[in-house]
């Protein structure tokens, strides 16, 4: 598969800010806010990309990606977010199998 | 639906984080900042300072330094202390009366917009020096708290879901409690801070 950008500067810059902001927020924030941050950040990434993408990466930024609510937190139920982390996580490393090509054996 | 429209208000406002790209008008804003000078202040010193933003490229900078922004806003509060204020009237700068008067002219600010037809929501969860070098704050203004404006746009994420049931009775305890007195330590408090 041919190497292409997905990102514009200006969005990969947006990105940047937006990481290192949040790690200064996170110093002084509940800890429960991390994965929201992470989260938050990895939805404007899959916002930016989901035009450029090919099609089977798209099914998963628009698919499970956005299962969990962008304000969503453990406090309201710890269990039931670990489980949508788990798989939102499944789907991710399932899509890296199938896109890098790992069932098939290419290295 | 309550028949007292300052009890609706309050009732009805809620923080929405899904905004349309329609601008607010420079009328409505001036409106909210004209309602946040009415806000209960601390001995009425008025220590805080607000600053309005509009320009779209500005707006789009600030949302890029604050995590805590999910809504694409089209107007900007930020409530600043003024420290150059804070020191010349005395008061420590621990002073919880400082905050808490944040509170007061957001959630005056708030309300106004809501009154106004426009959706609004608070922002704190942002580095100040990153909203600092994008306003070129000046070193006596801490930016506080953005008052987030804009017009609602259906759909935008669930509101942030709390740990339970929550009630007014939930909240509240009336009169004196029962029972040996705790030794709780008071936490230590200024006396120009006792107003
Ligand atoms: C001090 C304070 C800081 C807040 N900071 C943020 C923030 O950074 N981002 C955000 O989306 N909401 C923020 N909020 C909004 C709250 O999440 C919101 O008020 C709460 O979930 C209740 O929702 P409601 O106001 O619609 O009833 C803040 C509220 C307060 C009072």
């Amino acid at each position: 598969m041919p190497e292409k950008l997905v990102l514009t500067e200006d969005e990969a810059l947006e990105l940047l800010s937006f990481l290192v902001m949040a790690a200064r927020t996170m110093v002084g924030e509940p800890n429960e806010y991390a994965p929201l941050r992470l989260l938050t950040a990895a939805g404007r990434l899959s916002d930016f990309i989901v035009e450029r993408v090919t099609p089977e990466t798209r099914v998963l930024l628009s698919g499970p990606l956005k299962q969990i609510p962008q304000t969503a937190t453990r406090m309201a139920d710890a269990d039931g977010y670990a489980k949508q982390l788990d798989a939102v996580c499944a789907a991710v490393a399932q899509h890296l199998v199938r896109h890098f090509g790992l069932e098939r054996g290419i290295r | 639906m309550s028949s007292n429209p300052v009890l609706e208000a309050i009732r009805t406002r809620r923080v929405v984080r899904a905004l349309t790209d329609e601008p607010v008008g420079r009328a409505q804003l001036e409106d909210i900042l004209k309602a946040g000078r009415w806000a209960p202040s601390g001995g009425n010193r008025r220590l805080h300072r607000y600053v309005a933003v509009h320009d779209p490229l500005t707006l789009r900078l600030l949302r890029m330094v604050s995590p805590g922004m999910l809504q694409k806003p089209q107007a900007i509060v930020l409530i600043c202390i003024d420290w150059q204020r804070v020191g010349a009237y005395g008061l420590s700068s621990t002073s919880t009366g400082l905050y808490v008067d944040v509170g007061t002219a957001a959630q005056t600010m708030l309300l106004a917009a809501h009154s106004l037809g426009l959706a609004s929501g608070i922002v704190t969860s942002f580095p100040k020096a990153g909203v600092r070098a994008v306003l070129n704050l000046p070193a006596q203004l801490s930016p506080e708290l953005f008052v987030c404006l804009g017009h609602a746009a259906p759909g935008g994420p669930a509101p942030m879901r709390t740990w339970g049931k929550i009630t007014w009775q939930s909240l509240v305890d009336w009169e004196r409690f029962p029972g040996t007195p705790s030794a709780a330590p008071e936490p230590a408090q200024a006396e120009s801070e006792r107003l």
